[in-house]
């Protein structure tokens, strides 16, 4: 029985050590974002404790930068609510993907892993389907990028203005190999084919005219282009395994 | 002012994660849903990094001194032919990062 109970715990932290892996290149990249949270968090007015606060308990890297912004210009909070709201209503789309993975458990498991769920973690959970979903391997993943995320905000807070120019590096690049690696052996079917090549097309056009919710349009036109494609060709319902 | 910022801002962003992982929550996924959500991460994922790889100054770079755009053809490749996540994140990057410096 005791070996049986450790033999579990075992495989727990196996699962959680392997997600902390997992999410360290995309850990890596949140850190320039992470030191301008809180390099820009003293610019726009607010003292070092706000400032990590707002990393503490928010733990959202696009609402948090362009808030900041909002905030140094002195805006409404109306207008702060409605940009947030604006730019954090992607994640309705994330929860309502992973509701068959997570909606089953306990709320205490749903609370830490909802409150985890940024475009990483989705990007490496929800790219498995639901039998392939593990919580403590979620739980590692979700970890490692909020104390990343943290841990950038105050070396930006304690650096202030010295913070050095990170963006030169580049290192939102692995953001890029990341979403790659796990979106290309997912693209089975020509459906899914279509829904990446009009997510792609539209997302650079949004970016090109400067379009505020191009993320949300471009997701939206993609996810349409592959279910109307799928209608088209008569592809059967997604089984499981190619809901990646 | 700030702190009550920083709690709305908080509530409004865990909602919009939490909200359609509560059971309670009656909704139910058909088929349509169901299909139409399987194109989220694929969709939203390459929406997220197209940008990225294609404008990485915010200008359209379409030539093979984007350092950008042709790791990312690697990763492409790698990702293709080794199905291996880690692999190819860890080797593209590393090409990238030979190639910006």
């Amino acid at each position: 029985m005791s070996s049986q109970v450790l033999e579990q715990q075992d495989y727990r932290l196996r699962a959680f050590m392997v997600g902390l892996r997992a999410a360290l290149p995309l850990t890596l990249a949140i850190v320039p974002w992470g030191l301008l949270a809180g390099s820009f968090a003293l610019e726009a007015g607010l003292s070092g404790i706000e400032g990590q606060a707002m990393s503490v308990f928010v733990f959202a890297g696009a609402v948090q930068l362009v808030v900041l912004g909002m905030i140094g210009t002195n805006a409404g909070l109306s207008a702060i609510l409605i940009t947030t709201f604006l730019i954090t209503s992607r994640h309705f789309l994330y929860g309502m993907s992973m509701r068959s993975h997570m909606s089953h458990l306990p709320l205490h498991w749903r609370l830490a892993l909802g409150f985890l769920l940024t475009d990483e973690l989705f990007a490496l959970t929800g790219t498995k389907p639901p039998e392939q979903f593990n919580r403590w391997h979620a739980l590692g993943i979700g970890l490692c990028l909020y104390m990343g995320w943290n841990l950038a905000t105050a070396a930006g807070i304690i650096a202030g203005q010295q913070i050095p120019n990170m963006e030169a590096l580049g290192l939102e690049f692995a953001v890029a190999a990341t979403f790659i690696a796990l979106v290309v052996p997912g693209v089975r079917k020509v459906s899914t084919l279509c829904a990446v090549i009009t997510a792609l097309l539209t997302s650079v056009a949004c970016e090109l005219y400067q379009v505020e919710t191009g993320l949300l349009i471009a997701s939206l036109l993609g996810m349409t282009a592959g279910t109307a494609s799928s209608y088209l060709l008569g592809e059967p319902l997604a089984s499981q395994e190619d809901a990646a | 002012m700030i702190w009550l910022t920083i709690i709305l801002m908080t509530a409004v962003v865990f909602v919009s994660r939490y909200l359609f992982l509560e059971p309670r929550l009656p909704l139910r996924l058909g088929p349509r849903t169901t299909r139409f959500l399987s194109y989220s991460a694929p969709a939203i994922l390459t929406a997220i990094t197209a940008p990225i790889v294609f404008m990485p100054d915010g200008d359209l770079a379409l030539e093979f001194s984007n350092p950008y755009l042709i790791s990312a053809a690697l990763a492409v490749a790698l990702a293709y032919l080794t199905r291996h996540v880690l692999f190819t994140t860890v080797v593209s990057m590393g090409v990238f990062f030979v190639m910006h410096v």
